[in-house]
C-alpha cells in the first residue's frame, strides 16, 4: 500500500520524501478547454500547497473523507489530466512521475471498497486526536475491535 | 550493390529529446504495423485521417520483395495478385518473428512460409532468406520492417508535405522488452523517433475515449465512467484490454495478450487440408515455395469466405500430382482451431479477472482486427462478456491506427479548439518485471498490470555467510520460475560488507517512466543504518542482445548459486 515507506534507494537516489513537493490538495477548475490552459493554476497551487506533514489519500485527491466512489474517480481523472507526465511539462512540475504515482496510489486504495475500509480504519487510528469534521458516522461506528486485533 | 535504403543510426541518437524550433508543434503520425497489413494515420487539424498509397489503399500488405536491385514493399509495389507476390522473393509476417530466437514455437511454426526460415534450435536468431534469382538472400525481421517503414515514411512525407520524425506505433501486448527494443531499432534505421509504443487495444481504447467525449460534447452521452472490453485479434496476435473511460481519460485496467492470430488459423487449416504437410512443406527451392504459396492463398481465401457462408469448396492444384479438392464446413474450421479459440477465451477471462471489473459493469464490448469477422470469435467474445451487441462505432481494421494517430497528436502537444484532443491514456505494464531470487524463482517487483509510471522496490539479502557480491538477474514475464520468462539483463552488486547470511539488505528498485523506459536500481545497506554502504547501481534495461537465451545458462554455469539472493519477507 505505502510504496514509499521502506524505500532507501528511492529516498537516496530519487529524493522522494513523503512530504516534499506534493500535488495540489484541491484542484477546483472547471473542465479544461485545453490541457495547457488548465496546467498553470494547478501547478501554482502545487507550489503553494506544500504540506509539512504526510497527508492522507483524501488530501492528496482533494476530496472529503465521505466522498462517493464517483467523486473519487472524478477527482482522480482531474488530477491525472494535470499531473500525468504526458501532459505535465517539466517547467510546471519537477517530478511529474512521482506526483502522479502518489495520486494513483491514493486512487487505487480509495476506489477499492475493501482497501478503502482498511485505509479508513488506519487513518482513523492515526488521526484520532485531531478528528476531521468530515468523518461520517459510518467511519466511526466500525467494528474495529475484531478487525484491528493484530 | 545498391545503397541500403535505411541508415543505421545508433539507438541513442533517436531517443534524445529534440525540440522543434518552429512555434507550430511537429506532429507525430500513428502507424499500425500489422503482421498482415499496415496503415498510417494523422491528425489533420480536425480529425484523424488515414493516408493512402498511390494505389489508393489505406490498408497496405505488410511485405518486402527483394526481387530487384532495390527492395520494394507493399507500400509502393504495384503487384496486386497474392500469388505473384509469394514467389519466395517476398518476406512477410516479420512482426511475428521479430526478436524471437530459433527455439521459439512461433518461429518453429513459421517454417512453411513461402521463403526460408531456417532454425538450428540453439536459442539464436533464425536465418531468414528470400529467394532471388535462385539465390537465398539473407535478411532479418528488423531489416525488412525498416525497409517497410522507410517507404511508409516517404509516402507520408509526400502527402503531408513535411518531414516526419516522430511516430506512435502500435505493438502487441505480449511483446517482450527485447522485442520492443528491436522495434525501436527498426524506427531508428528508418530515421524515425518513437514517441510512444502503444499496445494495440490501448490505442483502440483511446479512440473509444474520444468518441465517448464527443458524445458528451454533443449532449448525447452521460459523462459518467464507462468500462469497455476491447478484443483485438489480427493475423499475428490476440490482445485484450479492459479500460475505464471518463472525461477523455482512458485508464487501462488490465491487458492480456498472446501470439495467436489469423496466421495460426491458416496453419491449422493448411495442416487439415494436407495431413502430411510437414513433409511437403520443407522449403528447398522454388517448387516448394510455389505449392506452399498456392495452398496458403487457397486456405486464406477459404477462411475469409467461411466468415460469411457455412461451407466452402477448396480446389487447388499444388503441383507434384498433389491436388486438394474438398468442401470445408464452418464447424470443421471451428473444430480444427478449437485450441486457438479456447486460448482466446482464457485470455478474456484472465483480463477481466485482472481488471476487477464485473461483467455486468461493462458498458461496451469492442471487437476489432482482421479476425473480428469470424463468427466464432464474435460469439465467444459476446458469450463471455454476456453482451447482447458489440460496439458499432469503429471500423475494425482502422481503429488501432486511429488511436495511435490521436496519441501522436496529443503527445506532440497539439490542441484542438473543440476539445477533441482533450485526451489522456494511462497505460499499464502488460508483463511483470522482477529478479531471480530464492533459487531460480521469479520474484516480481513490478507486477503485471501496474499503472505507469511506476516505481516499486523489494528487499533481498545474501544466501551465504560473508557473501560480498550479489548477482541481480532481471526477468520479465508471468512464469513462477525464471526459465519461463524473458531475460532482460543482469548486473552484480559488489562491496557487500562481510556479514552472516541474511543480514545485509539489498534494495532493488524498479522504475518505469511514462514512456515505458525501465531502470533498475540496486543498493546495499546494513540493518539499522540508513546509509548505503556503496554507490548505487542504475541500469537501463533491457541490456541483453541477440543470443539472450544463452546468457542465463552461461551465468549459471559460471557462478552456480554462489551469488544468489533471497527475498526478505516483511
Amino acid at each position: 500500500m505505502a510504496a514509499f515507506t521502506s524505500s532507501f534507494v528511492s529516498t537516496h537516489i530519487l529524493g522522494s520524501n513523503a512530504s516534499d513537493n506534493l500535488p495540489p490538495s484541491r484542484v477546483s477548475f472547471r473542465r479544461p478547454i485545453s490541457i495547457s490552459a488548465a496546467c498553470a493554476p494547478a501547478a501554482e497551487r502545487a507550489k503553494t500547497h506544500i504540506a509539512s506533514r504526510p497527508r492522507s489519500f483524501y488530501d492528496i485527491l482533494g476530496i472529503q473523507t465521505g466522498a462517493t466512489c464517483e467523486q473519487i474517480k472524478t477527482a482522480y481523472r482531474r488530477l491525472a489530466r494535470v499531473l500525468h507526465p504526458d501532459v505535465a511539462t517539466s517547467a510546471q512540475n519537477e517530478n511529474p512521475a512521482r506526483d502522479f504515482i502518489r495520486v494513483h496510489e491514493a486512487y487505487q486504495t480509495l476506489s477499492d471498497p475493501e482497501k478503502r475500509a482498511d485505509y479508513d480504519r488506519s487513518l482513523f487510528r492515526r488521526a484520532r486526536p485531531m478528528r476531521s469534521p468530515f468523518v461520517t458516522s459510518a467511519t466511526l461506528s466500525r467494528r474495529w475491535e475484531t478487525d484491528q486485533c493484530w | 550493390m545498391a545503397e541500403p535504403q535505411y541508415t543505421v543510426a545508433s539507438d541513442s541518437e533517436t531517443t534524445g529529446e529534440e525540440k522543434s524550433s518552429s512555434s507550430f508543434p511537429e506532429i507525430a503520425i500513428g502507424i499500425d504495423i500489422g503482421t498482415s497489413q499496415c496503415s498510417v494515420a494523422v491528425w489533420n487539424g480536425s480529425q484523424v485521417e488515414l493516408l493512402k498509397n498511390t494505389r489508393n489503399q489505406k490498408l497496405m500488405r505488410s511485405y518486402v520483395t527483394f526481387k530487384d536491385e532495390n527492395p520494394s514493399s507493399g507500400v509502393s509495389n504495384q503487384v496486386s495478385n497474392e500469388l505473384e507476390i509469394l514467389t519466395g522473393a517476398a518476406i512477410f509476417n516479420m512482426k511475428r518473428l521479430i526478436g524471437r530466437v530459433d527455439t521459439d514455437p512461433v518461429v518453429l511454426a513459421s517454417k512453411n512460409l513461402p521463403f526460408l526460415v531456417q532454425t538450428l534450435n540453439i536459442g539464436a536468431r533464425p536465418f531468414i532468406a528470400a529467394l532471388v534469382n535462385n539465390i537465398w538472400r539473407s535478411t532479418t525481421p528488423v531489416e525488412v520492417l525498416a525497409i517497410y517503414l522507410v517507404e511508409l515514411r516517404s509516402m507520408a512525407e509526400l502527402q503531408l508535405k513535411q518531414t516526419i520524425r516522430n511516430v506512435v506505433l502500435t505493438i502487441p501486448v505480449s511483446f517482450s522488452r527485447f522485442q520492443l527494443s528491436r522495434i525501436e531499432r527498426v524506427c531508428a534505421m528508418a530515421g524515425l523517433h518513437v514517441l510512444r509504443l502503444m499496445p494495440e487495444p490501448t490505442a483502440v481504447a483511446l479512440l473509444y475515449a474520444q468518441q465517448q467525449q464527443q458524445l458528451v460534447h454533443d449532449n448525447m452521452g452521460s459523462g459518467s465512467e464507462k468500462n469497455a472490453l476491447i478484443f483485438n485479434m489480427g493475423a499475428g496476435y490476440c490482445d485484450i484490454a479492459v479500460s475505464a473511460t471518463g472525461g477523455g481519460v482512458s485508464l487501462i485496467k488490465a491487458l492480456a495478450g498472446a501470439p495467436i492470430g489469423g496466421e495460426d488459423l491458416i496453419q491449422n487449416m493448411m495442416q487439415h487440408l494436407v495431413p502430411n504437410l510437414e513433409n511437403q512443406s520443407l522449403i528447398h527451392g522454388a517448387n516448394e515455395i510455389r505449392s506452399m504459396a498456392l495452398l496458403r492463398v487457397a486456405t486464406q481465401d477459404a477462411i475469409h469466405r467461411l466468415s460469411f457462408q457455412t461451407s466452402v469448396q477448396v480446389d487447388v492444384d499444388l503441383g507434384n500430382g498433389l491436388r486438394i479438392c474438398k468442401v470445408v464446413y464452418q464447424e470443421e474450421f471451428e473444430k480444427v482451431n478449437q485450441k486457438i479459440f479456447e486460448k482466446c477465451e482464457s485470455l478474456i477471462t484472465q483480463c477481466l479477472r485482472d481488471s476487477k471489473v464485473n461483467i455486468e459493469d461493462l458498458s461496451d464490448v469492442i471487437i476489432v482486427g482482421g479476425c473480428s469477422f469470424i463468427p466464432k470469435i464474435r460469439n465467444l467474445v459476446k458469450e463471455i462478456c454476456k453482451a447482447k451487441d458489440l460496439y458499432q462505432g469503429m471500423n475494425p481494421l482502422e481503429a488501432a491506427v486511429c488511436g495511435a494517430a490521436l496519441e501522436g497528436a496529443v503527445a506532440s502537444g497539439i490542441s484542438d479548439p473543440f476539445g477533441n484532443l482533450d485526451l489522456l491514456t494511462i497505460q499499464n505494464t502488460p508483463l511483470g518485471i522482477g529478479i531471480s531470487a530464492d533459487g531460480n524463482k521469479f520474484a516480481a517487483i513490478i507486477p503485471r498490470n501496474t499503472t505507469m509510471p511506476a516505481r516499486r522496490e523489494s528487499l533481498f539479502t545474501t544466501t551465504r555467510d560473508d557473501q560480498t557480491e550479489a548477482l541481480i538477474v532481471v526477468y520479465e514475464g508471468e512464469g513462477s520460475k525464471v526459465e519461463e520468462n524473458h531475460l532482460l539483463g543482469y548486473f552484480k552488486v559488489v562491496g557487500i560488507p562481510s556479514a552472516p547470511k541474511g543480514v545485509p539488505e539489498i534494495d532493488v528498485c524498479m522504475d518505469i517512466d511514462a514512456s515505458n523506459v525501465l531502470r533498475v536500481f540496486a543498493g546495499v545497506r546494513m540493518t539499522g543504518n540508513d546509509h548505503p554502504v556503496a554507490p548505487f547501481m542504475e541500469v537501463r534495461m533491457p541490456t541483453v542482445d541477440d543470443g539472450h537465451g544463452w546468457c542465463a545458462e552461461a551465468l549459471h554455469r559460471a557462478y552456480g548459486s554462489a551469488l544468489d539472493v533471497t527475498t526478505i519477507h516483511k
